[in-house]
């Protein structure tokens, strides 16, 4: 369960905060908000109830607070903006017009922490809480710190942690100093300083520092999670004296995180009806629109000749469950349906072992598991423990068969061993491993030969390497080495991009711009931050380092890009033959071809192109294929011959294309702007016509 | 009527959109015809007498049927929705559909089985024919005068263009022992020539698995080269080999073709190409990418409708339905994300922005040791990269350097990837493959593990920080000590065959069953037994036992007493503990001061706790921790968890 949390946010709204300084171009309050939005949203993203959060407004033109209320003095210019309490995407929306730069400077910092206090011990009474109060302000106003030590005496009493963070404060730490710091700012920063010190649990910062760390995406830690809580074996112990078992637990090392993915939803307003749709004026707008849920209903079909359209409904309690069997449909019952679930009892047992030299990290079929010995078990503890050094000493891992609990199907896991090498604890990884079936056996040519039509086997070929290619990528390769391209303070190499500074930029790009968009609706869409795209490219340091070697690299290479227009398969035609290399065109003699037939149209027709001696071939060839195409979809019994006729078209314009005479294939169908430069027709017109084909 | 709530299949939906090349990718469909000439050679059986094996004993047809028929069975539920047809040619009988025909249409043509997703009536007409020798319709008799092949090409033209128009795959497997139809037949030989072109330009590709006959060789060039193209994109060195099957020393006909015929069972489908790899600024080659590795699950259940005659097929419709139950209509739909109990919302074009973070591309941002690579560095399956010489030319050679280099090297190259426009970036490591088949290794080097792949570079994809879990946990490390040396030999003597795991040895049990048992139900045979299924996973526990069983027996006698001296001495130090922290503290600040807290008992306090009958001691709350603890359901009264307990004692300690 998630700890409770309540925290109060003190912004300051003093005049002095709408102005710019030191060489910003925004507000102190905009620069200190981005930090204050970015928690605050965090916060609302989480959705979370009990994590509580109070905003309080110093320096404000109004005064609005229960000490004031109570007629306490010294509480004027502070307001309440936000109560205790759970906050929401609305609670963001009026904050947002109430957070303005305010006329006045008259308010107490201290008072506000005060009220701050009060809000927090009212609210949370005496239960398990975490309480903060975070002020930000850029000290210009007048502090009066008479009463400081009562207030960090009670401060502490309560358990609240104070966190001060001042525009351009200075901190020798994080190495920031304000040169033309006014007395007055000085005084207060000292006063706030010193408030924070007296305090059990302080944080006093700059607001540099705390705006440059929002950039570094926060990652949302998840709890262990134990798959696997039984016996490791290596025999069967069932039938066997000598087989061995140790009690071992298994937990996920790695988890694909994913992105947040987007809801389907309708807006509220719209669903209104169109009369107010068409009403809606700028105030409504500003409101922002409403969006709700959408469910999904299913509706069943079955093919019926005799029904209009082919298809008829039928109701979900006629349907059993089923299987296809190519064209057969096999319905299953419940007791079926059981039968083809394999039967598996919960087990981890090892197969055998293979030395490191035979394995490959690209064999890894996904997500790695992290396996230790049950707790206050000696006997687990000596006994795994042995088997990993044992397996680390032989340069060897363990192929088991693991069964997560029963009925679940086997997997076959590789099992390496860390001698707390990695990570600081002694276990074994195991990462899963592929099946016969999960192998696709694709043929490819061998890359250190090349083996002619005639069975002959060359080692010197323009698809080889040459010697000086073969060194330039060898210099290549170890110049660009990350591995001791920076160094620590001790002359230690420092490893470059580490798993822990890989952040996966769509999901953090992603959640900054819906929570920029939450606090405000009007902000466009910022570039992803740098941090993310970091390692989107070599190091600048690197590149330098081996100028000389990709020189040379590109030298050696000699490649050279293909021109756009011969990648296409113009040209290419002409040259197709097959193995003996008989010419063909030749056997089909010397008349060119004039005549296209339905039932060989596609062959026909590109023949017909190959040998075309003029445009005017090509376009009566062009109509003969729209015939075709129209006889087709006339003679079709439902759909039947729509496959064949849609191909023909495809492959139509696919040559066309190729020939540069789009114009001739739009006197029937359409070719698109995108799909040939030549083309005038646009997408949208393609599109209408494709609709009113089919 | 099924509702379901449209935000509880977001997992499943956004898995698919993760993964939606892959989608695309898979939706290219495949068909393949078999035509399988019918030939007094062809009948004959291997004579008699010699040293043969029994499974040797096939005709070649016989094989080639058998070869037809294994093929159907396995894509009929490995690839469901690819189609399968055969022809059988210079045959006596001529059939095309529904006309028999002779002397008209195609002569010496009898399709057999039309191309279409086969259905169990054609498994089991075709099972008849190879099991039982079943031929009523007497199709296996050779014609007296042979069929012209420029007949049998058109025919399968004509098949291929009605049957599956836009097929993205549409192969022609001719299996045939003569290598010459037409002798010195030239106008023969033409047209044959001709009607292959056509084929060719229809798309189609001709796949020959010839057979050769009593130590003969099959001559390519005296009729097949002239019908056989190749991907002229394709260069010298990617030549597919055409196979000669025959039957040799140890390797019957039959296994020979199945081998060859099953190198092609799926159609070489790219997963991207011509993808630009960026080995440093302003020097960049093309690649194409291949998934070979790829997880095989069960097809998903469908729902039939058990109404009509025939079982059919039911297919689902949804439509959306906003709060009030009203059908939205597909322009009112907007995608927006949740947000603290609210939704923000994107316009397309802006969620199109937030989502290009660069173009597709390979981009090598430098290299580390192999050994650098961390061991929990796996989150999902690897993609095959090849050179290809489409984009830019010379990609071959440098490819192949590189490829040189990294395996020499045993370093890797770090790259940002994009597979496709819009495709999430990652992060991966370039791994060099060696060569497939064992002869490629006449330089002696290792292996390099993997024969069962093709030599080549994978990009493994490393995961984000995002993806690491922090386990907290304390497992310290420990020196090795006799425990480990008594280990090595029960290592050293459980070698896996050839010290590699060969995943092609391995066939998933559960998907194997579920095969089995679909098969059975569709043809209505008798259910397997599960118990008789052959699981290759399950450990050689005989073997285990006989190789190292003495082994085993000697370390965990050592292990036992290692344990328990462990356990003394924990419980003397514990006791030690106990004392300093009694005296220095009043007992009465103490919430537990009788005995450690439950979860911290040992097995052996546990032990002696429970002689001594002092387990009823410990109160709910600790019981439910030491249970747990164990992985022991920790549900129910005191008087249940005790008894767990002292089960779960009694049993493992």
């Amino acid at each position: 369960m998630a700890d409770k949390e309540a925290t109060v946010y003190i912004v300051d709204l003093g005049e002095s905060m709408a102005d710019c300084h030191n060489g910003r171009t925004e507000s102190d309050l905009d620069f200190a908000m981005r930090y204050v939005w970015d928690k605050l949203s965090t916060t609302v993203a989480a959705n979370r109830k009990t994590w509580t959060i109070g905003v309080v407004g110093l320096n404000t033109d109004e005064t609005d607070n229960p000490q004031n209320e109570q007629g306490l003095e010294g509480y004027d210019h502070i307001s309440v903006l936000h109560d205790l309490g759970p906050i929401t995407r609305a609670s963001l929306k009026s904050l947002r017009s109430t957070i303005q730069p305010s006329r006045t400077y008259g308010g107490d910092a201290i008072s506000a922490v005060v009220v701050a206090t009060s809000m927090i011990e009212v609210f949370t009474k005496k239960l398990k809480y975490k309480r903060r109060i975070v002020l930000v302000t850029n000290g210009e106003s007048p502090i009066d710190d008479e009463s400081s030590d009562e207030v960090a005496a009670r401060l502490n009493e309560s358990n609240i942690e104070l966190v001060v963070i001042g525009v351009d404060f200075d901190d020798p730490d994080y190495g920031f100093k304000e040169e033309d710091k006014s007395r007055a700012k000085r005084n207060n920063e000292e006063i706030l300083r010193r408030l924070v010190e007296q305090c059990k649990d302080g944080v006093f910062g700059t607001m540099a520092q705390a705006v440059e760390e929002l950039a570094i995406p926060r990652i949302k830690p998840v709890r262990p999670f134990k798959a696997y809580d039984g016996p490791l074996t290596l025999g069967d112990p069932s039938k066997y004296q000598s087989a061995l078992s140790f009690h071992v637990e298994r937990y996920f090392k790695t988890k694909r995180a994913t992105p947040p993915s987007a809801s389907t939803v309708v807006s509220n307003t719209e669903r209104a009806g169109p009369s107010q749709t068409q009403t809606l004026d700028e105030d409504v707008e500003t409101e922002g629109i409403e969006f709700s849920g959408v469910k999904q209903m299913r509706s069943y079909k079955v093919d019926d000749p005799n029904a209009p359209g082919g298809k008829r409904d039928v109701e979900f309690e006629d349907l059993a469950k089923g299987y296809q069997y190519g064209r057969t449909v096999v319905p299953f019952s419940e007791s079926d349906l059981n039968i083809t679930k394999f039967d598996t009892k919960k087990s981890f047992t090892i197969l055998g072992f293979i030395p490191w030299s035979s394995y490959r990290e690209f064999i890894n079929m996904g997500e790695v598991g992290l396996i230790v010995a049950q707790k206050h078990n000696e006997e687990a503890e000596l006994g795994l423990s042995a088997l990993i050094h044992t397996l680390h000493e032989l340069e060897s891992y363990a192929v088991a068969r693991y069964v997560q609990k029963d009925g679940t199907q086997p997997q076959i896991l590789l099992l390496k061993p860390n001698p707390a090498i990695e990570d600081n604890f002694e276990c074994l990884y195991d990462v899963p491993l592929p099946f016969a079936e999960d192998v696709r056996t694709y043929q490819f040519p061998p890359l250190d030969k090349v083996l002619t039509v005639t069975g002959n086997v060359l080692k010197e070929h323009r698809l080889l390497p040459s010697e000086d290619l073969k060194e330039a990528m060898s210099d290549f390769v170890d110049a660009m080495d990350l591995s001791n391209m920076d160094v620590d303070e001790d002359g230690n190499p420092v490893e470059y991009a580490p798993i822990d500074e890989l952040y996966n930029p769509t999901i953090h790009h992603l959640n900054q711009a819906i929570r920029a968009r939450a606090v405000d609706e009007e902000a466009p869409i910022g570039p992803p931050a740098e941090i993310l795209l970091r390692f989107s490219k070599p190091p600048q340091k690197l590149l330098d380092k081996a100028k000389a070697e990709i020189t040379a690299l590109i030298d050696a290479a000699e490649v050279k890009k293909v021109p756009e227009k011969a990648q296409g398969r113009r040209g290419r035609k002409e040259t197709v033959k097959p193995l003996s290399g008989l010419d063909i065109d030749a056997l089909l003699g010397e008349k060119p071809r004039k005549t296209i037939s339905s039932e060989n149209a596609i062959p026909e027709f590109k023949q017909m192109l190959a040998t075309a001696a003029d445009d005017a071939t090509v376009e009566s060839a062009a109509k003969q294929m729209g015939e075709i195409v129209r006889k087709l979809v006339r003679d079709s019994f439902a759909d039947v011959l729509y496959p064949r006729a849609a191909e023909n078209l495809h492959v139509m314009r696919d040559e066309l294309i190729a020939l540069e005479l789009p114009g001739v294939y739009n006197k029937l169908g359409l070719i698109t702007e995108d799909e040939s430069e030549v083309s005038e027709v646009t997408a949208e017109e393609a599109k209408a016509f494709a609709t009113s084909m089919s | 009527m099924a509702w379901s709530n449209d935000d509880d299949r977001r997992p499943e939906d956004d898995e698919a959109e993760d993964e939606l090349d892959e989608t695309d990718y898979k939706t290219q469909k495949d068909a393949v015809l078999f035509a399988i000439e019918v030939s007094p050679s062809m009948l004959q059986r291997p004579p008699a007498g010699e040293k043969r094996k029994k499974s040797d004993d096939d005709s070649p047809i016989a094989a080639a049927l058998k070869c037809a028929y294994q093929f159907m069975q396995q894509r009929i539920i490995a690839q469901p929705k690819d189609m399968m047809g055969i022809l059988l040619f210079n045959t006596e009988k001529s059939k095309f559909r529904d006309e028999v025909r002779s002397g008209t249409g195609y002569p010496h043509c009898y399709l057999f089985s039309d191309l279409d997703v086969p259905a169990a009536e054609d498994v089991k007409r075709l099972k008849s024919l190879v099991e039982e020798g079943e031929d009523p319709d007497e199709v296996l008799v050779p014609a007296k005068e042979p069929a012209s092949m420029a007949n049998v090409l058109f025919c399968a033209n004509q098949i291929f263009t009605t049957n599956a128009a836009n097929f993205g795959s549409r192969r022609l497997f001719i299996i045939t022992d003569n290598d010459d139809p037409h002798g010195g037949d030239k106008t023969a030989k033409s047209s044959a020539a001709v009607r292959a072109k056509d084929l060719y330009d229809l798309g189609v590709v001709i796949e020959l698995f010839p057979i050769a006959q009593s130590g003969k060789k099959f001559d390519l060039a005296k009729f097949y080269d002239d019908v056989i193209y190749r991907d002229p994109a394709a260069e010298a060195g990617s030549l597919d080999e055409v196979k000669t099957s025959r039957s040799s020393d140890g390797l019957s006909l039959l296994s020979s073709l199945i081998s060859n015929i099953n190198s092609k069972q799926t159609p070489k489908r790219a997963y991207f190409s011509k993808l630009n790899f960026e080995l440093a600024p302003n020097f960049t080659i093309s690649v194409n990418g291949y998934m070979l590795l790829h997880r095989q699950t069960p097809a998903r259940t469908c729902y039939v409708w058990l109404g009509g005659e025939q079982a059919q097929l039911a297919q689902s419709e949804t439509v959306k339905l906003d709060s009030a139950t009203r059908i939205v209509d597909k322009s009112e739909v907007k995608k927006a994300f949740k947000f603290g109990g609210d939704y923000i919302y994107f316009k397309p074009e802006e969620l199109a922005t937030l989502k290009n973070l660069g173009s597709k591309v390979l981009r090598l941002i430098g290299f580390k040791p192999r050994s650098k690579l961390p061991m929990c560095a796996s989150v999902k399956k690897s993609i095959f990269i090849f050179p290809t010489e489409e984009s830019y030319v010379g990609s071959t050679r440098v490819f192949s350097a590189l490829w040189q280099k990294l395996l020499d090297s045993d370093k890797v190259g770090i790259a940002w990837f994009v597979a496709r426009a819009n495709a999430n970036p990652i992060m991966v490591a370039i791994v060099p493959s060696r060569a497939s088949s064992g002869d490629d290794n006449d330089d002696g080097r290792p292996s390099g593990g993997t024969p069962y792949l093709p030599a080549g570079l994978w990009l493994v994809p490393l995961p984000f920080a995002d993806d690491v879990r922090e386990v907290e946990l304390s497992a310290p490390h420990r020196p090795p000590d006799s425990l480990t040396d008594k280990m090595h030999p029960i290592v050293k003597n459980l070698q896996l065959p050839k010290a590699m795991y060969n995943p092609l040895k391995y066939p998933n049990p559960s998907l194997q069953w579920h095969y089995k048992v679909l098969q059975a139900m569709a043809l209505e045979e008798e259910q397997p037994e599960q118990e008789e299924m052959e699981d290759a996973t399950i450990p050689k526990y005989r073997q285990i036992d006989k190789r190292v069983g003495g082994y085993m027996a000697e370390w965990k006698e050592l292990l036992a007493q290692k344990a328990r001296s462990l356990m003394q001495h924990r419980a003397v130090k514990r006791e030690a503990e106990e004392e300093a922290d009694g005296g220095a503290k009043p007992l009465a600040k103490r919430p537990k001061p009788i005995a450690p807290a439950g979860g911290r008992l040992n097995n052996a306090q546990l032990k002696a706790a429970m002689e001594q009958d002092t387990l009823k001691k410990l109160t709910v709350a600790e019981l439910r921790e030491i249970l747990a603890s164990k992985g022991v359901s920790a549900v129910g009264k005191k008087a249940d968890l005790l008894e767990k307990l002292e089960q779960w004692i009694e049993e493992n300690v």
